[in-house]
């Protein structure tokens, strides 16, 4: 055996060594990513204003209204978004609060919502938002004259987040001890008042940067009594907004929370369709732009913005028609929802929809309420076109091309300007 | 033949001339003091047998009823008789009716002391029936009064004592003593038996002026009737009494403390040894002379007028220290050096101790043992990876037999077979389950070296590579890398190996002898084997077929199938849990370092030209060695294929290290296989500097303490862990959607819980909820983990799905308890039983108690029918009637029947061992 047993031996070592080392096991594959149906939305409730909270969705399911202040669930309410499906559900009757955040759960993802505050001389409306994503950016906030500017920064989950803000205005970025690891607790919503902490700006524009947790941050701007709230969301780099026709101040405001120069490029949709590059700019690091839209025409209109760079643009309007801010869409889709669009008792309420595809579009528009209607209209390639809204809790607006779709809204002299919310699945 | 004493005269006696007696040759008289079963009528002959003038009267000292001859006085007590004697009387011989002294045994003595002028002499004492043994010759005590004879067990008399010597005492079996001093002592002390009896009786001479001298000349055959070898607690309680008697009260104000602690060293030691009766016997002796307390009081008192000298005079002839310390330490210590060597080098000669190659092989892995276990002392065991405290004696026991296996989500399957030896052992050790995990671990190491020195032996090799091949075993290129994913198991079952793998190979001295010991041992060491490696119980088996191939011989087929009967203590769990060695899946994924065959084949091709028995040891280490590397390089086969193949490998390594050190000499072949075994012998030893042997450091139950202090009435509930990384989850792991995940018992994880059971539905359902939240589509997954009474939720390692999910969520709330890992509490979890009411169930045993009542309680285990009372499905868990207070489990009965079957063997192999014993 002296020979065969080492042949044996070297045999076998030579197997060991060349098969290869056995695949470490690995877990399971991942589950599919899937956002749970849930939207957050800036909630006032006291001080002579009170919210009126819309979900629209396109099933008939449960939806419940979470209001959350102190670590706590200061209230919630359950309904139901009915045959219609929508429903309105005003604040006062879950719980009076102050300035909270709501967290509404929602019968499917094809669902949105959103909020009208309104006051005895004020009114503003914004869709509430999807989960928050850890860095984004509002842009349009002042100070100057001793105007009130809040950032409403909200959390609804279960853990404590800590955002830093970086504050810019026009005497570049701000340094104040209140913007760094600024702590959101659990359930709980943090105001950040720069009127208080920097007053006389002018020109401001906030990148909140989430350490820990998530947070949304919504920006509400005070003007001679009216108000306007808008949400900060995250930067991107081509975005879409239909601009209602109307004078006074209409501005459009860029800015962008790179600390690098951004490059940007304004089409126009006008009434002769659309301009390439209408106009063009440099963004300083983490500077703003602003745009005189009355200027340009008074009629129906939209932009598009391409830039090098992640920018947010704004919708600054403030006339005889009322005082509004709504930050532009950075997608097209052929459903919007409109949350609010037509909830205004005694008010007039229009939808602006913008045709961006290279064909024109079908457009229906649907009032989500006990009887609904629907109505339908064509709109050409690079078309926008502004119509009317009767009473309703929403509107569903569906197309047979991509579009943006938003509603303005005015009762006596205050306004309401709002982003629709597209639906993106289902 | 030796003669007996009652042949009279001896040859001796015959050959040597008695001693002349002096012209006026002292008037003696003889006190025979009966004993028990001995034959007075025989002691009067022999006494009569006295050559010497003038002849003695006899008195019989007393009660029995025997007749007595014409001329031969009775008295009822020594003292009696001592008191009695007449002034013309110069000696007293003092003899034990079991005593039969030569004819010349009482000349010798008188002449001895007469020339030494001594007042006591004594005679040599020989055994009775046992040719020329030695009893006694006199002796010195140490302080607490026990004697130390200076002879050796057994040993002859060659006259090598035979020289005429002031002592410490004499035996009162044969003792002449003045007339006037044994008056002036009133005798001896009746209470004490007779070593005691002369030990004080002796004292007491000297510490009344009297000399005490040992003479050889007057030989004694002793039948030791009279005494039980001087070791019954009635001659300890004697010793402590002589004590009591003879020292100066400052001298006992130290020397009884003192004698107390080398009580309880003694009994702590004998205990070691496994005696029990050391520890028994110092307490009735303390009892014994508590009782007799005034009795010695007055015996004190009684010697005092007669005391000349101080206690110095005692000090004279004493050892230092304890001679029962002295020798219960050298017993021990001669037992453990023993393990070492079969040749017992150190044991029988220190001039051979240290030129045996083996003992120092044994000496350097010791130490490096040492070294590499110290962590266990000063620290404790780890707790991580699969290491874990062992759970409550009675209840690994009653898991073992059956019973609920609490792993998981709870399951019936069979719990792995070392829950019922860790639960056996840690019941020895009287539910000290911490310290008989810490003593367990530490004997694994000297297991694996000792069984490794003692196989190679048992194959017939001697060299220092067989002890140092153990640390190979221990920490090679298998068992390595099992220790440090934290398998305890895997030290366990290095440590077993060796030694079920030498109970199949018989020595040739002992091939034909002893069969019923070598079936016991080979059952018996099976066991453990197939108890903490299932798998390897086939090693033995395959052991012998390669041996027997390579040509070497002293390996019994046999018994390696008798071995493998030790796999049925597996049988239930593999039965419960097939997956365990089918699903390749479970594996923990180990490689080795691809150059380890290598190096085997290296080591192994010089000894291919050496002698054949190098090459055969070498041979078999190699193909085990190789075809473990190779098994557990296959992906096929689950982790108990994996566990087994890797210690295998480890066995293999360690074999051709004892083969490649055997012999060291400058043959280029041997230095060749020498230095190639060093070098796996060093690759080795670097595994075990951590000081855990090769387990990771860590306390995960230290680090999950908050579950249990947090926990409310209740009661702790689970903890689950995730991780994207397998390491990071203690014992087995289930695959989530892209983590890996597990529950634990929020109280610390046990042994026990190592291991997963297949899942059932509410593993399935616990799976299923993991999908969702980790998907992101759950809001509130503390509602979702609830039911599973998930406590506490645990994410390690690197930041994953789960924790980007968790972000975003209303119910688990992230609590920074540990800088190490993410916890969140699950504050709506359900208790682990709920009785729906305010009532409170707890765990106990392997089940659940609490108030009676008419409700039932929900269990958040699995449901199985086994579960009483009233058992009943509510989804995927229990639920059973409270109406006893109690939630018990029993599994099949098959289950139970294979649990009792290990019991049975195992009883059966203690009983063949002990019979196999006896018969040789």
């Amino acid at each position: 055996m002296k020979y065969p047993s080492l042949i044996i031996v070297l045999a076998l070592a030579v197997g060991a060594f060349l098969i290869p080392a056995p695949d470490a096991p690995e877990p399971g594959p991942p589950a599919g990513v899937e956002d749970p149906p849930v939207s957050i939305c800036a909630i006032e409730e006291g001080s002579g204003r009170t919210t009126e909270v819309v979900i629209l969705s396109t099933v008939d399911g449960p939806t419940r209204l979470t209001l959350f202040a102190s670590g706590e669930s200061a209230g919630s309410i359950g309904q139901s978004t009915g045959a219609s499906g929508s429903v309105t559900i005003p604040v006062v009757n879950v719980a009076a609060v102050g300035t909270v955040g709501g967290l509404i759960e929602m019968p499917a993802s094809s669902s949105a919502a959103g909020t009208i505050v309104v006051g005895a001389e004020s009114m503003s409306a914004e869709s509430c938002a999807a989960i928050p994503t850890q860095q984004s950016f509002i842009t349009g906030g002042s100070t100057i004259g001793g105007q009130p500017f809040e950032l409403h920064l909200m959390n609804p989950y279960a853990g404590e987040a800590v955002v830093e803000l970086v504050v810019q205005s026009e005497a570049g970025i701000e340094s104040n001890d209140r913007f760094e690891s600024v702590v959101v607790p659990a359930r709980s919503s943090t105001v950040v008042d720069f009127a208080e902490l920097i007053p006389g700006r002018e020109t401001l524009s906030i990148a909140i940067e989430t350490v820990k947790g998530r947070v949304l941050g919504v920006g509400r701007q005070g003007i001679d009594g009216e108000s306007a709230v808008w949400k900060a969301v995250e930067g991107s780099q081509d975005w879409y907004l239909p601009i209602p026709k109307g004078g006074g101040s209409k501005r459009l405001v860029i800015g962008t929370p790179s600390n690098v120069e951004v490059e940007y490029q304004i089409d126009y949709y006008g009434p002769e369709g659309l301009e390439e590059a209408y106009l063009a700019g440099t963004l300083s690091p983490r500077g703003q732009n602003s745009f005189d839209l009355a200027a340009i025409t008074e009629e129906t209109a939209g932009v598009r913005i391409i830039s090098t760079g992640p920018v947010v643009p704004i919708l600054w309007i403030n006339s005889e028609a009322g005082f509004a801010i709504t930050t532009a869409s950075a997608v097209e889709a052929t459903r919007w929802f409109l949350p609010g669009a037509g909830a205004l008792a005694g008010g007039q309420a229009r939808a602006v929809i913008l045709s961006v595809g290279i064909d024109g579009a079908i457009v229906s528009v649907r009032s989500l309420r006990e009887q609904s209607l629907v109505r339908s209209i064509d709109l050409p390639a690079d078309g926008v076109v502004e119509i009317g809204l009767e009473i309703a809790d929403g509107y569903l607006i569906e197309s047979s091309g991509p579009i943006v779709a938003m509603w303005v809204a005015r009762r006596d002299n205050a306004g309401i300007a709002a982003m629709g919310v597209p639906i993106l699945d289902g | 033949m030796a003669p007996r004493m009652t042949d009279a005269p001896s040859p001796r006696a015959a050959e040597s001339p008695s001693p002349e007696a002096p012209s006026a040759a002292p008037v003696v008289k003889v006190l025979l003091t009966t004993v028990d079963g001995a034959d007075l009528t025989m002691a009067l002959a022999t006494v009569g047998r006295q050559v010497y003038d003038p002849t003695p009267d006899v008195v019989v000292v007393g009660l029995e009823s025997e007749e007595l001859p014409e001329g031969v006085a009775r008295v009822g007590s020594l003292e009696e008789a001592i008191a009695a004697t007449e002034a013309d009387t110069d000696y007293l011989w003092i003899l034990h009716s079991d005593a039969r002294p030569r004819p010349d045994a009482l000349g010798a003595l008188v002449s001895e002391v007469e020339l030494a002028s001594a007042a006591l002499g004594g005679s040599k004492l020989l055994v009775a029936g046992a040719g020329e043994e030695l009893e006694s010759v006199g002796g010195s005590t140490d302080v607490f009064g026990e004697p130390h004879s200076g002879l050796d067990e057994g040993e002859i008399d060659l006259q090598q004592y035979d020289v005429v010597r002031e002592v410490a005492f004499v035996r009162s079996a044969s003792m002449l003593v003045r007339r006037d001093l044994a008056q002036g002592l009133k005798g001896l002390d009746e209470l004490l038996p007779p070593i005691a009896a002369g030990l004080d009786f002796s004292q007491r001479a000297r510490l009344a002026g009297g000399r005490v001298i040992s003479v050889p000349s007057s030989e004694v055959y002793h039948q030791g009737r009279c005494n039980e070898g001087g070791r019954g607690w009635r001659e300890q309680a004697g010793r402590l009494r002589a004590m009591v008697t003879a020292y100066s009260p400052l001298t006992l104000l130290w020397l009884i403390p003192y004698d107390f602690i080398v009580s309880v060293l003694d009994s702590l030691l004998s205990l070691l040894l496994l005696r029990w009766r050391p520890a028994v016997h110092y307490v009735l002796s303390w009892g014994w002379n508590t009782y007799h307390l005034f009795s010695t009081i007055a015996l004190r008192r009684r010697f005092k007028p007669v005391r000349l000298l101080g206690d110095e005079e005692l000090f004279r002839f004493q050892a230092r220290g304890s001679v029962r310390l002295r020798e219960v330490g050298s017993e021990l210590s001669g037992r453990i050096l023993s393990m070492f060597d079969e040749d017992q080098a150190i044991v029988r000669g220190s001039r051979r101790v240290w030129g045996s190659s083996g003992i120092w092989g044994a000496a350097i892995a010791v130490l490096v043992l040492a070294f590499a276990m110290r962590s266990f002392i000063f620290i404790g065991v780890p707790n991580v990876g699969a290491s874990f405290p062992f759970e409550v004696a009675t209840t690994s026991l009653d898991r073992w037999f059956a019973g609920w296996n609490d792993s998981g989500l709870g399951s019936p399957a069979p719990v792995h077979p070392s829950i019922g030896v860790t639960g056996l052992w840690s019941w020895l050790w009287f539910g000290a389950e911490g310290a008989a995990r810490t003593l367990l671990t530490i004997a694994f190491g000297f297991l694996a070296v000792v069984g490794m020195g003692r196989l190679a032996g048992r194959l017939g090799y001697r060299g220092p590579g067989r002890y140092l091949s153990g640390l190979v075993l221990l920490a090679g290129p298998g068992t390595a890398l099992l220790a440090g994913s934290g398998s305890w198991l895997a030290l366990a079952a290095a440590a077993s190996l060796p030694w079920a793998v030498r109970a199949v190979f018989v020595h040739p001295h002992e091939v034909g002898r002893g069969r019923l010991s070598h079936i016991g041992w080979a059952a018996l060491l099976g066991i453990p084997l197939a108890a903490f490696s299932p798998l390897l119980a086939v090693v033995p088996l395959l052991s012998v077929m390669v041996w027997r191939v390579l040509g070497g011989k002293s390996s019994s087929f046999g018994l390696a199938l008798i071995a493998l009967l030790g796999a049925v203590v597996a049988v239930p769990f593999l039965l419960g849990d097939p997956a365990w060695i089918l699903d390749s899946g479970r594996r923990l994924g180990l490689s080795v370092v691809e150059l380890w065959p290598v190096f085997l084949a290296i080591a192994f091709v010089p000894m291919v030209f050496i002698d054949s028995a190098t090459r055969r040891l070498g041979a078999l280490g190699a193909l085990l060695g190789l075809v473990g590397l190779l098994t557990a390089g296959l992906p096929y086969g689950g982790p108990g294929v994996e566990e087994a193949a890797l210690v295998l490998a480890s066995f293999g390594a360690a074999l051709l290290v004892a083969a490649g050190l055997d012999v060291v000499t400058m043959d280029p072949r041997r230095l060749m296989g020498a230095v190639v075994s060093v070098t796996i012998l060093l690759l080795s030893i670097g595994a075990l500097g951590n000081g855990r042997l090769g387990l990771p450091g860590g306390d995960l139950n230290e680090r999950l303490g908050f579950a249990s202090a947090l926990a409310g009435d209740a009661g702790p509930g689970r903890v689950l862990i995730a991780s994207t990384q397998r390491g990071d989850i203690p014992g087995e792991a289930r695959p989530g959607p892209g983590f890996w995940y597990r529950v634990v018992d929020g109280q610390g994880m046990t042994s026990d819980e190592v291991w997963l059971p297949a899942s059932l539905p509410g593993d399935d359902n616990l799976d299923q909820a993991l999908r969702k939240i980790s998907g992101g589509g759950e809001l509130r997954p503390g509602e979702l983990l609830g039911p599973f009474a998930v406590d506490w939720l645990v994410l390690l390692g690197p930041m994953f799905r789960l924790d980007e999910v968790l972000i975003a969520q209303l119910d688990l709330a992230p609590i920074p308890f540990d800088p190490d890992s993410r916890v969140f509490a699950n504050p709506v979890s359900v208790p682990l039983a709920d009785s729906g009411t305010e009532s409170i169930w707890l765990r106990s045993g392997t089940g659940f108690a609490g108030e009676s009542g008419s409700g039932r309680v929900s269990l958040a285990v699995n449901n199985d029918d086994g579960w009483s009372p009233e058992p009943g499905p509510h989804d995927w868990h229990a639920t059973v009637s409270a109406i006893d207070g109690v939630a018990s489990f029993r599994g099949e009965a098959l289950n139970i029947a294979l649990a009792f079957s290990t019991a049975v063997l195992m009883l059966l192999s203690l009983g063949l061992l002990f019979i196999g014993r006896r018969r040789r």
